[in-house]
């Protein structure tokens, strides 16, 4: 017991040491809960009123950034999985922050969708035997289940293996290893259930086709991992902890040919649609031309495709590939090209024009956008203490007081490692 | 409570209310002329959680009854698992509830669906001038938001183009080298429902060029929305209708997602609801007054249907052209149509078999 | 002869049974205008409804604010009388049948077969042949075209030439002119059947095929003197459309919807 302990006030305690940098970045984060606070308050007691949303278009900014973040929480999988199943041995050690990215991600989607509900008092009912939950039936309630396994996945995985590495002793891979490769299928599934919420909606063609899924994953598997190259290398410059080449390199290599094939999958869309278009085409006509003068989501698309394409191309050469001060603003790109394309961009047009065919536009509020940025900011605190932790246990300044030498435990633990 | 002058079946009339204890918020007098109807069958045994729950607040809290009764729904629980004490409690909150914020005696019914009746509705489209009086009827009789705020509309009526072909297009086909693919007369929205118009405000309907269709909730007998509600807030009652216990809905809005017909609306505020606008004859699972952030629908005036009343949307129709009945009984309307006429179902390719009918003569 | 549903505004004095006659007009109409708040229910001037307000606030219909039609029936049964006097010969077994009547909305009823036609004067003329009325031309403005029937009928082919409150069957008996829907009938059977099978023409009240509904007779909702209605050739007069919905945030104007260009 007195471990756990000691690593749990070592933990908290860690979080207060940091530079200058740490400081201003979080107090720069909390500016915007402050806001949160403030669009929240208003929600609550006025309603979704306050927001852009309509009868028409109900489903907005929340549920896109939902969708979004859903696929950044799975992308978490393009570090370990090189590292487990390849035995990507630069990815290996980084793994946990992987995870602590995956937690982040995850406990956004949570906030995202308590803003979302228009009765978040009344959670509870989803609660089964005092409530009714209406499973297998709904496909939200899959999701539900899909998105808290796969937090608690990744809260074991990644604590369970910061504990190991904070007291120096061997993983227990018998437990260790089934939560990986379980977490590794999981995070397939969090995405695809979460594309099948929406496909699995005839009312909605704009959403309704089996490419679904598979896209969702090529572009969570773009935008994921070019999240964790910008974390990496922000960690590289700033920590004592040296994340090695070949790792960046494998997740840009990721990221490129992800977005080749989410290129390729939303060229065939258009083609499919286009071809012939028919009524069931109408939202993506809307989209990318707009519909008499309502054209809201033209500029996003047609920008959200250069980014895709420019650093699709970019990233197919090496020697851009590799340049390590140049691959972090590229990924920040491919990461808004593909938050443009997938949120908004796949989110509005299902409901434009609505099923009877009324055209209208959305814009979210002020107030919705402050909740937005809230709780990017809240991810954002969330992710960096996480990471700051993690990089404290992994280069040795977060260590129980009786412990082998960090050296040691590395030593043991690639003995495991290599055995599995 | 003065019941209605027309003779119709009452079946909450029937309830025992013999014995009572009636809890009485304190600071809210009974209204004068009285829900008696409503005293509820309550012994000690059979109180409910919500009932202490509510109790507790009152006790504990304030003397806002507004505020107690809030509480107390809060802990209540969804409409189909409840006991019919419970059911009774409910109500009998509600309706305190609703004559005090509304200053008129409410009543809230939950007359159960009777056996051996289907309601069904059939909508003559070649009678419809679109002059959407059962738009306007709705609102009246369903206590929905209105104003600028949240103007809150059940059925949508479309206008639709006859079309015009024309000589004059002929020459705009293409491509024109080895002769023409696309006719120039190709997009001539004549009869395309996707191109109709929501907000046609000519001076008088019908338009010469112009036929209409109503829109609203089609009852589907294989309703997408209730199978993605992941609390089976919005279900489907043994007479067909598909109905939505507000008090349980949690505003999710996957319904609202997967109707193909546009015919859900959600509460986006506090709705409006005028006090000498509101409708005082509710049901329970109709035409009550709701609350923000929940998902409201027709329900075919469930608080009028149950009783034996056409809805109001029938009712005010000026031509004629709306039908409703039991699709179980062959000497109904609704069925004389399906004898006799030429019938569609809107979007038949989506599977959801609505009881809502389009017909011609 | 059919008399008006809204007052004759002038009167003709060709002969002195003319001058009594719209003397008595002038007098009915300023009597029938004082109410208080009017709306139509499916004819616009010829279907009026009184709000009534009843010990317990409710009313018997609510008006639309915008287009003076009844927007929703507090008691369907309202001023009706039963069906039972005029047997309906609905198809199936029907349950209690009730109507507005007619007559009653028709101020010049009580006299016209009196005052100005006793049967004997004017002389019951036979003759259809189309020709210019001096009376009632706020009916039928130009007797020579009639809106109805594209020539083939006139006045006295609906109308009893002797017997002027009543309406003729093809055997010259007399139909009750409450009864409009056996005058109609025989012409438009089509349209007669499935009115008494319930499924043209509207009923209200309630929905069980068994129950009390008040059935809403031809001339409610069709002006048989004008069921042409010219160029437009529809048997139901234009109405003002209630407002349309207000535009969803997002949306300064609905013209993006007027334009239609194929996709």
């Amino acid at each position: 017991m007195k471990p756990i302990i000691s690593f749990c006030t070592d933990y908290v305690l860690y979080l207060f040491k940091g530079g200058i940098k740490y400081w201003a970045w979080l107090g720069f984060l909390s500016i915007f809960v402050v806001l949160w606070a403030y669009g929240n308050y208003a929600q609550l007691t006025q309603g979704m009123i306050i927001t852009g949303l309509t009868d028409q278009v109900s489903w907005g900014l929340y549920l896109a950034n939902f969708v979004f973040l859903v696929g950044v929480a799975a992308g978490a999988v393009t570090v370990v999985f090189p590292a487990y199943v390849y035995k990507h041995k630069a990815l290996h050690e980084v793994t946990v922050l992987g995870e602590m990215l995956a937690i982040a991600a995850v406990v956004m989607c949570g906030l995202f969708i308590l803003n979302h509900m228009g009765r978040p008092d009344r959670l509870w009912h989803l609660i089964p035997i005092i409530g009714i939950y209406n499973f297998p039936s709904s496909m939200l309630t899959w999701d539900i289940i899909v998105l808290m396994g796969y937090l608690l996945l990744n809260v074991f995985g990644g604590f369970y293996y910061l504990y190991k590495k904070y007291t120096g002793e061997p993983l227990n891979n018998k437990f260790y290893l089934p939560i990986i490769y379980v977490a590794i299928v999981w995070a397939l599934s969090i995405h695809t259930v979460t594309a099948f919420f929406m496909n699995t909606m005839p009312a909605r063609p704009m959403w309704h086709h089996g490419m679904m899924p598979i896209r969702f994953i090529s572009t969570a598997f773009a935008a994921g991992p070019a999240l964790i190259i910008i974390v990496f290398s922000i960690v590289r410059n700033n920590t004592k902890l040296w994340i090695k080449d070949e790792a960046i390199d494998m997740l840009s290599t990721t990221v490129v040919w992800c977005l080749g094939i989410a290129l390729f999958l939303t060229f065939s869309e258009i083609v499919t649609e286009f071809y012939h278009p028919t009524e069931h085409s109408l939202g993506l006509q809307y989209l990318m031309f707009g519909h008499n003068g309502l054209n809201n989501l033209v500029p996003w698309f047609w920008t959200s495709l250069v980014g895709l394409v420019a650093t699709f191309i970019l990233l197919l050469i090496p020697s851009v590939r590799k340049n390590r001060a140049l691959l972090p603003w590229i990924c920040a790109v491919t990461f808004l090209s593909v938050w443009v394309e997938k949120g908004m961009g796949l989110m509005l047009p299902g409901s434009i024009p609505t099923p009877i065919g009324e055209f209208a536009q959305y814009s979210p509020t002020m107030l919705e956008i402050f909740n937005c940025i809230g709780n990017w900011a809240i991810g954002f605190i969330i992710l960096t203490l996480l990471t700051k932790a993690g990089v404290g246990v992994l280069v040795g300044d977060l260590r129980y007081e009786g412990a082998a030498t960090t050296q040691e435990a590395e030593n043991e633990e690639e003995a495991g490692y290599a055995s599995a | 409570m003065t019941e209605r002058t027309i003779p119709l079946t009452n079946i909450t009339d029937d309830l025992p209310c013999d014995s009572a204890v009636e809890v009485c918020t304190p600071g809210e007098g009974k209204p004068e002329s009285g829900i008696t109807r409503r005293k509820f069958v309550k012994n000690t045994s059979g109180m409910s959680a919500a009932s202490l729950l509510g109790t507790a607040a009152l006790m504990t809290n304030s003397d806002d009854a507004h505020a107690t009764s809030e509480w107390a729904e809060w802990f209540q629980g969804n409409y189909r698992l409840m006991s019919d004490e419970e059911k009774q409690e409910a109500v009998d909150r509600l309706e305190r509830r609703y004559s005090a914020e509304y200053g008129k005696d409410v009543t809230v019914d939950t007359t159960p669906a009777q056996e051996g009746v289907l309601f069904g509705y059939a909508l003559n489209i070649q009678k419809c001038i679109g002059c959407r009086r059962c738009v306007k009827a709705c609102v009246e009789e369903n206590n929905q938001s209105r104003g600028e705020a949240q103007e809150t509309e059940w059925i949508r009526v479309l206008k639709m183009e006859k079309g015009e072909f024309s000589e004059a297009k002929m020459g705009e086909g293409y491509p024109d080298d080895y002769g023409i693919q696309v006719g120039g007369n190709a997009y001539t929205a004549a009869g395309v429902v996707i191109e109709g118009e929501h907000y046609y405000e000519p001076e008088k309907v019908p338009e010469e060029d112009s036929f209409y269709m109503p829109i609203a909730c089609m009852q589907c007998e294989k309703p997408p929305c209730v199978k993605v509600c992941p609390v089976r807030t919005t279900y489907r009652e043994p007479d067909g209708i598909v109905v939505i216990d507000y008090n349980w809905c949690i505003g999710c809005r996957m319904c609202i997602g997967a109707c193909p017909y546009w015919a859900r609306r959600f509460n986006w505020g506090e709705p409006n609801l005028p006090k000498d606008q509101m409708n005082p004859v509710t049901h329970y699972l109709g035409n009550r007054p709701r609350m923000k952030g929940v998902v409201e629908k027709c329900t075919f005036c469930i608080q009028r249907t149950r009783k034996g009343r056409y809805p109001a949307c029938v009712e005010v129709c000026p031509v004629g052209a709306r039908k409703f009945g039991n699709l179980l009984d062959p000497e109904s309307e609704v069925r004389r149509v399906l004898a006799s006429k030429r019938v569609f179902r809107m979007k038949a390719d989506m599977n959801t078999y609505p009881k809502f009918f389009y017909y011609v003569d | 002869m059919r008399v008006l549903d809204t007052g004759i505004r002038r009167s003709t004095s060709a002969c002195l049974r003319v001058i009594r006659c719209g003397v008595l007009v002038l007098g009915l109409t300023t009597a029938a205008t004082s109410v208080a708040q009017d709306c139509f229910e499916s004819r616009q001037n010829a279907s009026k409804v009184t709000v009534k307000e009843s010990a317990d606030g409710q009313v018997n219909v609510k008006c639309s604010e915008t287009t003076g039609g009844v927007l929703w029936w507090g008691d369907p049964y309202d001023a009706t009388v039963p069906m039972g006097e005029m047997p309906i010969e609905a198809d199936y077994d029907h349950g209690e049948a009730v109507v507005k009547s007619r007559t009653k909305q028709l101020a010049m009823f009580p006299v016209c077969g009196t005052a100005c036609h006793n049967g004997t004067f004017p002389p019951p003329n036979d003759d259809k042949t189309p020709r210019t009325l001096t009376m009632h031309t706020d009916v039928v403005p130009d007797a020579t075209n009639l809106q109805h029937g594209r020539g083939a009928i006139w006045c006295l082919d609906c109308h009893h030439s002797e017997t002027r409150n009543h309406f003729t069957d093809h055997s010259g008996n007399l139909i009750d002119m409450n009864e409009p829907q056996k005058l109609c009938g025989k012409c438009h059977g089509p349209a007669y059947r499935d009115w008494r099978g319930g499924l043209h023409g509207k009923r209200i009240g309630e929905w069980a095929s068994t129950g009390k509904k008040r059935w809403f007779v031809c001339t409610e909702c069709h002006n048989p003197h004008d069921v042409q209605q010219g160029e437009r050739n529809s048997g139901f007069a234009q109405l003002e459309s209630e407002p349309a919905p207000r535009l969803p945030k997002g949306l300064e104007n609905a013209d993006h919807e007027r334009h239609h260009g194929g996709h």
